[in-house]
């Protein structure tokens, strides 16, 4: 700011002002953007803090203003008429499952293919990665009733392999690992293969354990899209014990019980995407800027 | 040199010795191959055989050849449809863009707590669309005295019906989509905001550009790769909003909420009508391709800045 003009024009007054930082001007600007800020803050976690009050609240049929944010008696009823009348235990469950399985495989073929598509020589390379490009700009919900009808066909609709499958590759995962890959200078693949190390052995001893924070970010990122993802796993699903949790929790929002009951299942819900948040947002965050930069 | 200018022998030991060379590497891409053709090529391919019969899958299948896609011209419920899902993207992508910005530029100041804000503005956008659905639904009730009539009582307003209103079912949901997702634009907007180079700032600063002048001619001109990014993807977004829909108000009131994938999936789930489905499905395809490339041109998305 003012450090472009010399020294000697500052009067004492704005010396000190500038020593004690404070600036009369700026303290309002600084508190009007708290202001903001809060009152965004508070829009953004007031559902999440009325939703779990509720859930513990004894006897809600409906979600009535204005209510007491600490349930008098705090319950767990709720959650036990949830487990008792709905499937949410085993809903959960293949939701954990499938999310862990797509995870675990989505970052492992990703690594694979970005490290050939990084490093490899090999035929038909540009023509898939071209195929792969293609396939990265096809919006998926247009995709989803060939993928029903091809699963219906093979007699898939209602299996795991069915809601694990599409994960099992990311097209987006393949080019962040290959701009990972491409980021690790070539000459450590050169010395290993001096040392009489094969590409396997390079990609697995050599150039992996460089990239393990961007295989954490992927898979943090690939674990939300699928625990998250809604249409996909509602059409490859009939059964009522095959959904996943938010699946099954839709199916609990239209059926139109009290609210209690709702918002136990939103909790459940909530929960391990919360958590995996808290525990990786370094990740998540360090993610996203990561695509919207690369465009 | 070519290796068309060799001799026979030596062009097919060339060859040779190139497949045997590319072979080590396949190992690594069939995995990813395997799933892209099962699950992404072959759909794809098939979509366009499927739109030329009429099949319910189970016992009918009979070809129709065009049928399908004449029949879009007198489907009034997809004329229907089409005009609410570029509505809902007029009702969610200004006020998301603008809003993502906004909120940017707010936690883009050097204040005590800025990362707090930031990670709790991102929350809504890592909860999954069922259990802001389960939460809004309640929020959203009609009643005098659910949320948000009662805050709108506060400030004098009547009750109104949100969901149950056809005037209203769709900007609810827009809503909804906005909250749910400024956080996300917001760290995209961030990360373009920190990338601008201080000197530039410093340099208008010498030309005498302060406040607002300074960002009308640094910020803005810097920022309109990621306004064109901002902008295609949330309109592809926009374009595909399913989950809410189906949830909170089942294409209602009055087929207010139909949107195309929402007619799509109600064409193929609730009619058995999967041929004109996948007609359907092509259709969503080229406009969102269509929009997509338009946009882009327009927005020139790749022009460099710097």
């Amino acid at each position: 700011m003012s450090s472009l003009r010399p020294q000697t024009q500052r009067s004492p007054l704005t010396l000190l002002r500038v020593w004690i930082g404070f600036q009369p001007n700026q303290g309002l600007r600084t508190a009007v953007t708290y202001l903001l800020m809060g009152v965004l803050a508070v829009s953004t976690v007031g559902p999440f803090i009325i939703m779990l009050s509720v859930s513990l609240t004894q006897n809600i049929r409906f979600l009535l203003f204005p209510i007491d944010l600490i349930p008098n008696p705090i319950t767990l009823e709720n959650f036990q008429l949830l487990f008792a009348r709905t499937l949410a235990l085993r809903w959960t469950y293949n939701s954990f499952y499938v999310a862990a399985v797509s995870t675990l495989g989505g970052v492992f073929t990703s690594t694979m293919a970005g490290y050939a598509f990084a490093r490899g020589d090999f035929i038909g390379r540009n023509v898939l990665f071209y195929m792969f490009v293609g396939i990265l700009i096809m919006p998926e919900t247009a995709l989803i009733i060939p993928q029903y009808i091809m699963l219906s066909d093979l007699g898939l609709v209602n299996s795991y392999t069915a809601l694990i499958g599409p994960w099992f590759a990311s097209i987006f995962g393949t080019f962040l690992m290959r701009q990972q890959f491409l980021s690790i200078p070539r000459d450590y693949d050169d010395a290993a293969l001096i040392d009489g190390a094969n590409i396997f052995d390079t990609w697995l001893r050599v150039l992996m354990p460089q990239l393990v924070p961007a295989m954490v970010t992927l898979g943090i990122l690939r674990f939300m899209g699928n625990w998250n993802s809604f249409l996909y796993p509602l059409i490859v699903t009939t059964k009522a014990e095959m959904r996943t949790l938010p699946v099954g929790l839709g199916t609990v929002a239209r059926s139109g019980g009290d609210a209690g009951l709702d918002m136990a299942g939103a909790v459940l819900g909530f929960v391990p995407t919360f958590v995996v948040f808290l525990l990786g947002q370094r990740y998540i965050i360090q993610g996203v800027s990561l695509s919207g930069l690369k465009g | 040199m070519s290796s068309a200018t060799l001799p026979p022998v030596a062009q097919r030991r060339a060859l040779t010795k190139r497949i045997l060379k590319s072979l080590p590497w396949y190992p690594f891409i069939v995995l990813n191959l395997v799933v892209f053709v099962v699950f992404n090529l072959w759909p794809w391919l098939s979509m366009f055989q499927t739109a030329t019969f009429k099949t319910d899958l189970l016992s009918h299948r009979e070809f129709v050849g065009l049928d399908n896609f004449v029949k879009k011209a007198g489907d009034e419920l997809l004329h229907l449809a089409l005009k609410n899902t570029f509505l809902f993207a007029l009702l969610y992508v200004p006020p998301l863009v603008v809003v993502s910005l906004l909120v940017a530029i707010l936690v883009n100041q050097k204040l005590r707590g800025m990362k707090f804000f930031r990670s709790v503005y991102f929350l809504p956008n890592v909860t999954n669309i069922a259990v802001l659905a389960l939460v809004f639904r309640r929020f959203l009730s009609p009643r005098d005295d659910a949320p948000f009539n009662y805050l709108l009582g506060l400030v004098g307003i009547p009750a109104q019906r949100f969901l149950l209103d056809i005037h209203q079912a769709l900007a609810s949901i827009a809503g909804l989509g906005v909250w749910q997702s400024f956080g996300f634009f917001m760290v995209i907007w961030l990360a373009a905001l920190q990338a601008i180079p201080q000197p530039l700032y410093d340099a208008g600063r010498v030309d005498g550009a302060y406040g607002w002048r300074l960002h009308r001619h640094v910020t803005i001109p810097l920022l309109r790769p990621t306004a064109a990014f901002v902008v295609v993807i949330t309109t592809i977004g926009a374009l595909q909003e399913f989950g809410a829909i189906f949830i909170l108000t089942g294409g209602g009131p009055v087929n207010a909420t139909t949107t195309a994938v929402y007619h799509i999936y109600s064409q193929a789930f609730n009619f058995t009508r999967f041929g004109y489905a996948s007609a359907l499905s092509i259709l969503l395809f080229l406009i969102i391709l269509i929009i997509a490339y338009v946009q882009n041109r327009y927005l020139k998305f790749d022009e460099e800045v710097y």
